[in-house]
């Protein structure tokens, strides 16, 4: 039994006035009250906050974990270690695995690995296709049963739009999404970069927006057509975001995340840095324009999450010139401070709730999981605690997370979880964050 | 005189007073040219290297007879371009130069950005970029700045029509900045496909149609067509294309009398140029490769220090 003390609570949609007290127990919210109001039982360990907020566990929809078949780039245990040392309590590892995880048998692998870490909760998103390969659609029945969080062929788009309507449908009646990675292929062969000043000033096969746009377009026609749920990852240009704001105002059934890089950084970058690999990823990074098209669409709800599409390297894949370096951007262990670092810097463009829920209730709804996401009286005690105050500098040698390159390296950010907590159990805590507190 | 640079990856962050130090002292190196005895001792005693990741006999051998004429020892370092793990075997290339002791490396890759992670990683020496992919060729861009300079004196308000792949050209986007830089005006020409989507990011004019592109051009420089580009679908035939942009005697008629025309070699005849423009009185194409060899005298001077003797 837990007894957390003197935290300001975020319950999932709002920021309560003044500090709560809550008693956890048997890996429940038993009790929330005013600060000060109640004694609990002598058993319980206490946890003062000291005014820290208190937010559900948060939740990223999008991370690569790489196990089954690449274990030197990350594995589901240090994955899971990453994401609670980063302030997620659950990470929705991808399928483009070796084996993909196209099949319950490996749904199961997954979460039993997941279990083992005693970290973050680790929950599967099976692929759409048998082998991802894009032809036939997988048993998506029997990885749903087996506790598939969602499907997607990530790192590719779902092959034809025929399929991808099947899909759709197949996995409403489910009660499912189909998390789709927006790219038409015909234009970003060989693409590197984004198709603007880098691309031209480089010659580096640039990869326009319209690929996104495209892509995205397909999508929301599809769903519009089936009515069912189709949430778009990794939205990286302007005009995307316009889609969906148009798509959300039409009523279809739409959601989409962006990540901590595409809302920090920009193409400009990669010149800036002399080519430096650790800013190549796909989607590439775009331009201040479409960087600040993404700010907008957090503030107008038209994002739903913010998911970090961590995609960790071994550093023999990484370390090399840009054009041979692996394509991806590893953060686990930094987005939520990257995310909320960047939210002050630009004098907090919007309401904190609003930038909570991105994390919280926005990626719970998209994955359509009730229990998860917020806190109240009886629900699941998935809880992270951030300290706004809280600088810290990021130093990727000292992570969980195998990968050891990352663009914000060195970086002194303010903001950062100090605590994560699953089911009522401690599963990190930041040794210099001034909480005391124990891993359980 | 003093040089603050220890690596040429590109030009793109050189001042005119940089590009006009380098004439300067190009010019001195090219007296040494005319000398019976070609040989001066200022880099005895220095190590360059040579890797060249692309075959380009040109660019290495001019670099060899620069450093060899500056005394300094040059080696070629055979590198293959084809293996899976070329970005691996490149890293464990540089920790063996360092530990070799070069002075200076001479790279040439087919990839982007490659010189940067050379300088990156090399403590001691300096890089130089002898073109890296699509990117910059810096020293091009500097013998063709010296050809125009020797011929035309300054460049101020002169008019400069680079013509052809400007997409898939490193060659364009050094000479794009360096000309820009002396105060020259720089055109674009060549079909919409082969050039960049955002081609106002190249700071020069495009104009689709050649012979208003070299309409009074002081400068006319052709650039090489790769066969890959027909293949890639950018263009539907190399005989369309020459036809659209290859240089022949009635267009240069269009550019200023006594125009310069240019190229960076090897020279597709019949296809960006017709022979006889190639030929005839205005090709400055060799003067051009001598050109070459006297500019990388000069850098490897400046970046080497120069011993006094
Ligand atoms: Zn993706």
């Amino acid at each position: 039994m837990k007894w957390l003390v003197n935290g300001r609570l975020f319950d999932g949609e709002l920021l309560r006035e003044g500090l709560c007290d809550l008693v956890i127990d048997k890996g429940r919210v038993a009790k929330i009250a005013p600060a000060g109001r109640f004694v609990p039982p002598e058993a319980a360990t206490k946890i003062d906050l000291d005014g820290r907020i208190i937010a559900p566990g948060f939740i990223d929809l999008h991370a690569h974990l790489r196990d089954p078949g690449q274990e030197w780039r990350e594995d589901i245990v240090s994955g899971s270690r990453a994401a609670a040392a980063g302030g997620f309590t659950t990470v929705v590892a991808m399928p483009n695995t070796d084996p993909p995880i196209d099949r319950s048998s490996l749904v199961r692998y997954v979460l039993e690995r997941g279990q083992s870490a005693g970290a973050a909760r680790v929950l599967p998103a099976g692929s759409v296709t048998k082998g991802r390969r894009g032809q036939e659609l997988a048993e998506m029945w029997f990885m749903a049963n087996e506790g598939a969080a969602i499907f997607t062929d990530d790192g590719l788009p779902v092959s034809t739009a025929h399929l991808l309507r099947t899909a759709l449908l197949y996995a409403d009646d489910l009660g499912m999404a189909i998390m789709e990675h927006p790219e038409e292929l015909s234009l970003t062969k060989d693409a590197q970069v984004n198709d603007g000043p880098c691309a031209a000033r480089s010659g580096l096969k640039g990869a326009p927006k319209s690929a996104e746009l495209i892509a995205v377009e397909r999508g929301i026609a599809l769903a519009k057509d089936t009515g069912a749920h189709l949430h778009l990852t990794h939205l990286s240009a302007e005009e995307s975001l316009e889609a969906v704001r148009r798509a959300k105002e039409d009523g279809i059934n739409i959601t989409c995340d962006v990540t901590p890089h595409h809302l920090t950084l920009d193409e400009s970058l990669i010149e800036k840095s002399g080519y430096n690999s650790a800013y190549k990823v796909n989607p590439p990074l775009r331009s201040e324009r479409d960087l600040e098209a993404l700010w907008e669409g957090l503030a107008d709800g038209t994002v739903d999450a913010i998911a970090t599409d961590h995609a960790p390297y071994h550093l023999d894949e990484k370390d090399l010139p840009f054009q041979e370096a692996a394509s991806g951007i590893a953060s686990l262990e930094c987005a939520v401070a990257v995310v909320f670092d960047a939210w002050l810097k630009r004098g907090k463009p919007f309401g904190i709730e609003r930038l909570l829920r991105l994390f919280t209730a926005g990626p719970a709804s998209v994955l359509r999981k009730s229990d998860l996401g917020r806190i109240e009286e009886g629900s699941v005690a998935d809880i992270t605690a951030l300290d706004i105050g809280r600088e810290r500098r990021v130093e990727a040698k000292r992570w969980e997370s195998k990968a050891r390159i990352t663009p914000w390296e060195g970086s002194a950010l303010c903001g950062w979880p100090v605590m994560t907590m699953r089911e009522g159990k401690v599963i990190w805590v930041d040794g210099d964050g001034g909480l005391h507190a124990e891993r359980d | 005189m003093s040089w603050r640079r220890k690596h040429l990856i590109d030009v793109d962050d050189w001042e005119r007073e940089d590009f006009e130090l380098l004439l300067e002292q190009t010019s001195n190196m090219d007296s040494i040219l005319d000398r019976s005895i070609k040989k001066a001792p200022a880099l005895r005693g220095k190590i360059v290297v040579n890797i060249f990741y692309e075959p380009s006999t040109r660019t290495r051998t001019s670099f060899e007879i620069a450093g060899k004429l500056l005394s300094a020892d040059v080696i070629n370092w055979t590198a293959s371009g084809s293996s899976a793990a070329k970005g691996e075997s490149l890293r464990d290339t540089i920790w063996t130069l360092e530990a070799m002791g070069a002075d200076a490396v001479v790279i040439r890759h087919g990839e982007v950005g490659v010189p940067y992670y050379l300088a990156e990683k090399l403590k001691k020496a300096s890089v130089i970029n002898g073109g890296d992919g699509t990117h910059a060729h810096p020293t091009q861009a500097l013998l063709d700045l010296y050809t125009a300079w020797r011929e035309l004196g300054s460049l101020d308000g002169k008019k400069v029509a680079i013509v052809g792949d400007i997409l898939h050209s490193r060659v364009a986007r050094s000479d794009i900045y360096a000309f820009k830089a002396v105060g020259a005006e720089v055109y674009l020409s060549g079909p919409s496909t082969l050039m960049p989507t955002d081609i106002n990011s190249l700071n020069a004019m495009y104009e689709p149609n050649i012979a208003e592109a070299i309409e009074g051009a002081d400068i006319v420089y052709m650039l090489r067509i790769q066969r890959e580009r027909q293949d890639a679908g950018l263009f539907p035939s190399l005989d369309e294309y020459h036809r659209r942009y290859g240089l022949t005697d009635k267009l240069l008629g269009k550019a200023k009398k006594g125009a310069l025309v240019m190229h960076p070699g090897p020279i597709n005849r019949g296809v960006e140029i017709a022979s006889s423009v190639a030929d005839g009185p205005q090709s400055f194409v060799l003067k051009q490769v001598r050109a070459g060899v006297a500019v990388r005298m000069a850098l490897l001077y400046l970046m080497l220090g120069g011993v006094k003797e």
